[in-house]
């Protein structure tokens, strides 16, 4: 039974990635223009509550296609960050995502 | 690796029993128990997502990590896996810190201005 609720929950994992279209790195540079204000600034921070903006830099393209899906549906809270990919287009996502994962030091 | 199927397992199990309670429970796992669990999807070091849309967790600022943990925890993310080992793992806010640290530590990620 446990196994079974494993494999079906490893199944739903693999169904849950839809496409994942690759992205135009060039593009996702342009398109990536406004995240640099917060993302780019080392050691910036959130307020309210105060924390760390992320490092997005080597993140996995898949995980930040996901991110700023969940920001975009609702499925993650935060205002700004809904604020900003409300209006982008799969296409804008998976460039974004593709110039975030290739950036290197 | 059954090792860590084994654990998941177990893991997904737990919550599926589990009812609602606020307080955090204990349920007889170390926090090595639990920092192997993270590893098992986030790679040892949190740098070998199994999966392409999982993150890499390692060289991430650690009250990033902790404020993403304390949300699945809370529901304000919504992410069926993450919702559910948070509640399996029973991650007290001490955990949380800690492999938060633990994988803050680690070479990765890095900020888009460096």
């Amino acid at each position: 039974m446990v196994f079974r609720i494993f494999f079906a929950s490893l199944l739903l994992m693999f169904l849950s990635f839809g496409s994942l279209a690759d992205g135009d790195v060039a593009q996702g540079e342009i398109k990536a223009e406004t995240c640099l204000g917060c993302h780019a600034v080392t050691g910036y921070n959130n307020v309210y509550p105060t924390y760390h903006v992320p490092k997005l830099g080597g993140q996995s393209a898949g995980y930040i296609a996901s991110a700023l899906n969940a920001y975009k549906n609702g499925t993650r809270v935060h205002g700004t960050m809904h604020a900003n990919v409300a209006n982008l287009t799969d296409t804008d996502i998976a460039d974004i995502a593709a110039f975030m994962s290739s950036y290197k030091k | 690796m059954y090792r860590l199927i084994l654990i998941a397992s177990v893991l997904l199990s737990n919550s599926l029993m589990a009812s609602h309670h606020e307080q955090v429970e204990d349920v007889g796992l170390t926090f090595e128990d639990k920092l192997a669990a993270c590893s098992a999807c986030h790679g040892v070091n949190g740098d070998q997502p199994l999966m392409p849309d999982y993150p890499i967790l390692s060289g991430q600022y650690q009250d990033y990590l902790e404020v993403a943990l304390k949300a699945y925890k809370t529901g304000r993310r919504q992410h069926m896996i993450m919702n559910m080992q948070v509640q399996a793992l029973a991650l007290t806010d001490a955990d949380i810190s800690k492999l938060a640290a633990y994988f803050a530590s680690k070479p990765g990620l890095i900020g888009l201005g460096e």
